[in-house]
């Protein structure tokens, strides 16, 4: 195990009944953040659970920290931060009260502990309702509130679960940037569960994708995204001859209206993109670059037929 | 000049000790006994906590006051109760605290899926289940062993105390295991009970029902169908109070010429089956706790 290395799973499988939610999942979590994608139902959740030393592996070998969640489970969890998918946080309690309960569940003394609640809910913007009950707080509020009682305890690495579940918009932008900011000002890594490519795409570093109860793709974010290339050439005249004519030459393309979308591995490509549109008579209203999205990668790899078509 | 202070609220790294899992423990005790009680919670969550231990305390108080005002006097046990009866005056207390305080610990954590971040944090779901046992153990320790130990000690300072140190220690030790048998069953009987629903409510009502119906259900068989007086080991109402007469080396009762028949049951088996069922009651709870999906 490197050094920078966090987490790392080896053959991983898990089921639960006939059911099998992980199936031979092999990958590495380094440091910074790193989403944890698939789809509901893909075993983001199960693999969460394992991490926390909750469920057993059927087979293969887990390690968290260099260490067994399972036979070392207080020593990995002292040292986590979990923020669980649902709301499961009691109405009555103020989030302080809260807050600081979990950073003493995590062993600190209580002096430490109600000092680092405040800091902490300070932390997530919500400083000035620390004292308020937690039942009359918005879902944005209670979202802040799960993350304040994960990073209170100065967690070596957070495991946030849909973070972003039920905010608006703006509350998730927000969201996003607090999530940032527990891995570049406070130190701590992150493994952020997602459904949500565009939110993974705008905060991780690094992805591990599951699908089909195994790893799918497990690289830092900008190897996936830069693997190729894409631009999108808006054709003014015959589409279907420029389209059959970049076909012949190769390209892979789709097309939407009149706007075709070509991959582009070298640049020697986009002359011929200029050779092809030239010779059927056409012009070109618009090119531009497209980077290829998560998004893209995600359903590629997922179903590697799929052409890429959501470029953004 | 005036005082000036930099309120630096960033965050920062934290590198001091931890207390692990027996300090993770601790925390649930204290703060599950906290909730329980009432403390910096509504004041109508205050009511129940505060009328029950009024309840189990304020006999001991009236008698205390009685041996105070007739110093000098030698007071029977017409008047006084003995230590072993003592625990009759405290069974509300021991009923309201055994079928309120236990669901209120436990149901809520499971129904709102809190339990998934107490697991994730150094405890287990043993040492989850260890730290509310204790809890409630200790709450209905006020109640049982509480107002004895108040009454020992007045007692003591009134002269009316046991005759030599000796006897003062086994007393102790008598109250403190009487306690410990009431408190385990209904401890792990509540527990079970409330391990099997996520209502409170309903956690409450099951506790209740198995409490009295197991007293008339066994009251009939033994006293009404005339049936071996061994059926009062599955009287969980019973048992316990039975369990502390043995203890204390006391007939359980001397007025009802009915009951006297409960006199029958050894010391050694009435004892044991308060332990096995404690036991077993305890065992079932760790089996549903281990069954318990929290992620998945």
């Amino acid at each position: 195990m490197s050094p920078d290395t966090i987490i790392s799973g080896q053959g991983v499988v898990k089921k639960w009944g006939s059911t099998t939610a992980l199936d031979g999942a092999t990958f590495v979590v380094r440091h910074g953040v790193t989403g944890l994608l698939g789809a509901n139902g893909a075993g983001k959740t199960t693999l969460l659970g394992m991490i926390l030393g909750l469920h057993r592996p059927d087979q293969g070998t887990l390690e968290v920290f260099g260490l067994d969640p399972m036979s070392a489970g207080a020593h990995v969890r002292e040292r986590l931060g979990y923020s669980p998918e649902h709301h499961v946080l009691p109405a009555d309690v103020q989030a302080f009260d809260l807050v600081r309960h979990i950073a003493e569940l995590h062993g600190l003394p209580r002096r430490d502990a109600t000092n680092r609640a405040s800091d902490a809910l300070y932390a997530v913007g919500l400083g000035e309702e620390r004292f308020r009950p937690i039942g009359t707080m918005s879902t944005g509020q209670k979202q802040r509130v799960k993350l304040a009682q994960a990073i209170a305890h100065d967690p070596q690495l957070v495991l946030l679960d849909e973070p972003t579940d039920g905010l608006d918009p703006m509350q998730r932008d927000q969201m996003l940037e607090l999530i940032r900011r527990c891995a570049l000002e406070f130190n701590i890594d992150v493994l952020l569960s997602s459904h949500l490519l565009e939110e993974v795409e705008r905060v991780c570093d690094a992805v591990v994708i599951i699908g089909g109860g195994v790893v799918v793709a497990n690289a830092p974010l900008s190897e996936l995204q830069s693997d190729r290339d894409a631009y999108l050439v808006d054709v003014v005249g015959d589409v279907d001859a420029v389209m059959g004519g970049l076909e012949r030459a190769g390209l892979s393309i789709s097309r939407d209206g009149t706007r075709l979308i070509v991959e582009v591995v070298d640049d020697a490509q986009l002359d011929t993109i200029r050779d092809v549109v030239a010779t059927a008579g056409a012009g070109i209203k618009r090119l531009e670059r497209r980077r290829r999205s998560l998004e893209d990668a995600f359903l590629e790899l997922l179903d590697p037929d799929r052409a890429p078509t959501g470029v953004h | 000049m005036t005082d000036a202070r930099i309120l630096d609220r960033s965050y920062r790294a934290y590198d001091g000790p931890r207390g692990g899992v027996l300090g993770a423990m601790r925390t649930v005790a204290l703060h599950s006994m906290r909730h329980a009680l009432g403390i910096k919670r509504r004041h109508g969550a205050k009511v129940l906590p505060v009328l029950t231990i009024l309840l189990a305390y304020i006999p001991a108080v009236v008698f205390i006051g009685m041996v105070a005002l007739f110093k000098g006097f030698v007071l029977d046990n017409d008047v006084l109760p003995s230590y072993a009866g003592y625990f009759g005056y405290v069974t509300a207390a021991i009923l309201v605290f055994s079928a309120f305080v236990t669901p209120e610990l436990l149901c809520p954590d499971r129904r709102s899926g809190l339990l998934g971040m107490y697991l994730a944090s150094p405890l287990d779901r043993n040492t989850y289940l260890l730290s509310k046992a204790a809890a409630v153990l200790a709450i209905l320790s006020l109640v049982t062993i509480g107002p004895l130990l108040l009454l020992l000690l007045s007692y003591t300072i009134l002269g009316q105390g046991p005759d030599s140190p000796l006897q003062w220690l086994a007393t102790l030790g008598r109250i403190i295991a009487g306690g410990l048998c009431i408190g385990g069953l209904h401890t792990t009987l509540s527990l079970a009970i409330s391990s099997t629903t996520t209502r409170k409510a309903a956690a409450s009502a099951v506790i209740i029902l198995t409490l009295f119906g197991s007293l008339i259900l066994v009251q009939n068989v033994v006293f009404g169908l005339d049936h071996s007086i061994y059926y009062e080991l599955f009287d969980f109402f019973r048992l316990p109070f039975l369990s502390v007469a043995r203890i204390f080396g006391e007939a359980t009762t001397d007025n009802d010429p009915k009951l006297e028949r409960l006199n029958d049951l050894p010391a050694a088996v009435t004892i044991g089956a308060n332990v096995a069922w404690t036991f077993v009651f305890a065992t079932f709870v760790w089996w549903r706790y281990r069954r318990i999906a929290v992620t998945k």
